[in-house]
């Protein structure tokens, strides 16, 4: 069952005098997400990610397409479909006089949610993001960690079916962004939330994500699973030796071997198939008289597919 | 959306202004600083050019309406002004909130902060000047103030459309608007003393009609027929029209990507 059925979406910004000037930002993006799965969509700056969350969070009217959120259209159902789906982004504001209790509590209250309800409410998410001694601190005295924990309070407080993440874990501290990860993961685990979410991140993508589109000037260019991305964009995978000598001449030229480079005193072939070409080339340099010290062998990173792709 | 839900949404944008009305000195200084400031000088003028009670008090009116409606519509633009001073108005716009509560909400907020502005400067005005606000009686009163709270609700979700509209830098309109208005309206004059094509505009502002009609109580004749109706009827008018502007200038945001830009 589909979450969310995007197909040709267009989207144009216009500025200037009378709109003359054209920034195209989505040139028919057509994108299917599956209920309680985790989206990645990634891509370099002003390739889109945004503008296209945007229009499935409602805050943004396509100009053309057809976008069905949770089986509602964005645009002619949107005041319906506001209440089953919620946003948190990496770069969160709130009124800056309001105490953290009283945020979400605030926007509990919009979402339906009154007396003992709500207090419970915001007492749960209160503790989920681990903001119990900030409940009555103002927003403005927040540090950009507890900031982003309080958008994330906030984006839980209608207990959305459909949570769109920009940038979850933009300028956090590593130990508070893998708490940040395990929570978004927890909540598709145990909640089944549908989770589509924006990064810069490349092993936030490849832990978090079942899948990835990729986005660059307003297209989708490639779309799978992690796994899938590295292999649909002939990455290889590499097989790093330490050997006796370091240095092997013929390495780059054996067969099935992409490139080659010494680093560190590993050399680095990357190959088209590991599982076939790890006995051949181990065959061959014991033939050789090269002792072999030391094997490892690992996937491509998704950084380096996001590099390819953004080329 | 049920009655209960409509009634909770305007409760929490009451609440929201309300503990943000509280915790910012600025906002103390709109309710207590200018209004005072306002009534003293008027009153002091009014003593230095000898004016009669009756001419004293007409300007007094003037100046206590004008206090009243200030204090009002910047309440009821706060409504989006909030947000946009911290950008957060993607996130008030991606909850299931309609203008009517957002309104709503930042009016009655309004109409509580700028009923402790009149008692205040109605104090002052009887200590001081021996201006009294209830010479005209309870229910004369209370028309003139329900007239006050309808032209800063028709004025401050009017202001609410055209930040919408034009993003921040229409900001000024927000501290602009409500003076011309005033000016129109005759704060310190009856409209007969503008000239033509002015006073034309001033038959079409409804506090034009509600100052014209508590002052007939200190020695103004009335310059309308029926004031009371005629203001209430233009309030309603206008604040219809301006709620379909608030509306259209947010369904603009979403398509031209403002309601982001706003939030960035």
């Amino acid at each position: 069952m589909l979450a969310i059925d995007a197909r040709d979406v267009e989207k144009t910004f216009r500025s200037g005098w009378f709109g003359r000037r054209e920034t195209p930002a989505l040139r028919g993006v057509s994108l299917t997400v599956e209920r309680g799965s985790i989206v990645g969509v990634l891509g370099p700056n002003g390739a889109g990610k945004t503008t296209l969350l945007s229009i499935l969070a409602t805050l943004l009217t396509p100009d053309r397409g057809r976008v069905l959120v949770l089986g509602h259209d964005v645009v002619r159902e949107a005041g319906v479909l506001r209440r089953r789906l919620n946003m948190a982004s990496g770069r969160p504001s709130f009124l800056w006089s309001l105490r953290v209790g009283e945020i979400i509590a605030f926007y509990g209250r919009l979402y339906g949610l009154s007396g003992a309800r709500l207090r419970r409410r915001v007492d749960t998410l209160i503790e989920l993001c681990e903001l119990g001694s900030y409940r009555r601190v103002p927003y403005s005295d927040l540090s950009t960690g507890l900031k982003q924990r309080v958008a994330l309070a906030k984006s839980l407080v209608n207990d959305p079916e459909l949570l769109f993440l920009d940038e979850p874990t933009l300028g956090l501290d590593p130990d508070v962004s893998v708490r940040v990860r395990e929570h978004i993961a927890r909540l598709r685990r145990e909640q089944g939330i549908t989770i589509v979410l924006t990064t810069h991140y490349m092993r936030e993508a490849d832990e978090l994500c079942d899948e990835i589109a990729f986005i660059k000037a307003g297209r989708i260019l490639s779309r799978g699973t992690p796994g899938e991305l590295k292999r649909q964009i002939r990455l290889g995978e590499v097989i790093a030796l330490r050997l006796d000598p370091p240095a092997v001449t013929w390495l780059a030229e054996a067969p099935g071997v992409l490139r080659c480079v010494e680093a560190d005193g590993w050399v680095e072939c990357t190959v088209d198939e590991a599982e076939k070409r790890l006995p051949e080339l181990l065959r061959a340099l014991h033939n050789d008289g090269v002792v072999i010290r030391n094997v490892q062998v690992r996937e491509p990173e998704l950084e380096e597919v996001f590099v390819e792709l953004a080329k | 959306m049920s009655w209960r839900n409509e009634l909770l949404a305007v409760w929490a944008v009451t609440l929201r202004n309300a503990l943000m009305g509280a915790r910012n000195v600025f906002f103390f200084f709109e309710l207590l600083f200018w209004p005072v400031v306002g009534v003293l000088s008027i009153g002091l003028m009014s003593r230095f050019l000898e004016l009669t009670p009756a001419q004293a008090s007409f300007v007094l009116v003037g100046t206590i309406a004008l206090s009243v409606i200030n204090v009002c519509q910047l309440e009821v633009a706060y409504a989006v002004l909030l947000d946009v001073w911290s950008k957060s108005l993607k996130h008030q716009f991606l909850a299931p909130i309609g203008i009517r509560h957002l309104t709503l909400g930042s009016w009655v907020v309004g109409m509580v902060r700028s009923s402790v502005v009149f008692l205040l400067l109605a104090a002052l005005g009887w200590w001081a000047f021996d201006f009294e606000v209830l010479r005209p009686g309870w229910l004369a009163l209370a028309t003139f103030l329900l007239g006050c709270f309808l032209t800063a609700w028709v004025v401050g979700v009017a202001v609410c459309a055209l930040i919408t509209l034009f993003g921040n830098r229409a900001e000024a309109f927000a501290w602009a608007t409500v003076n011309l208005v005033l000016v129109l309206a005759g704060i310190y004059y009856p409209v007969s003393v503008l000239p033509g094509w002015i006073a034309a505009i001033a038959r079409a502002i409804p506090l034009t009609y509600f100052l014209d009609a508590y002052r007939s109580y200190y020695g103004f004749p009335s310059e309308f027929a029926a004031p009371v109706a005629t203001g209430l009827a233009l309030s309603v008018l206008y604040g219809a029209l301006a709620h379909w502007a608030f509306l259209a200038a947010i369904q603009r945001a979403r398509r031209t990507g403002l309601l982001l830009k706003m939030s960035e």
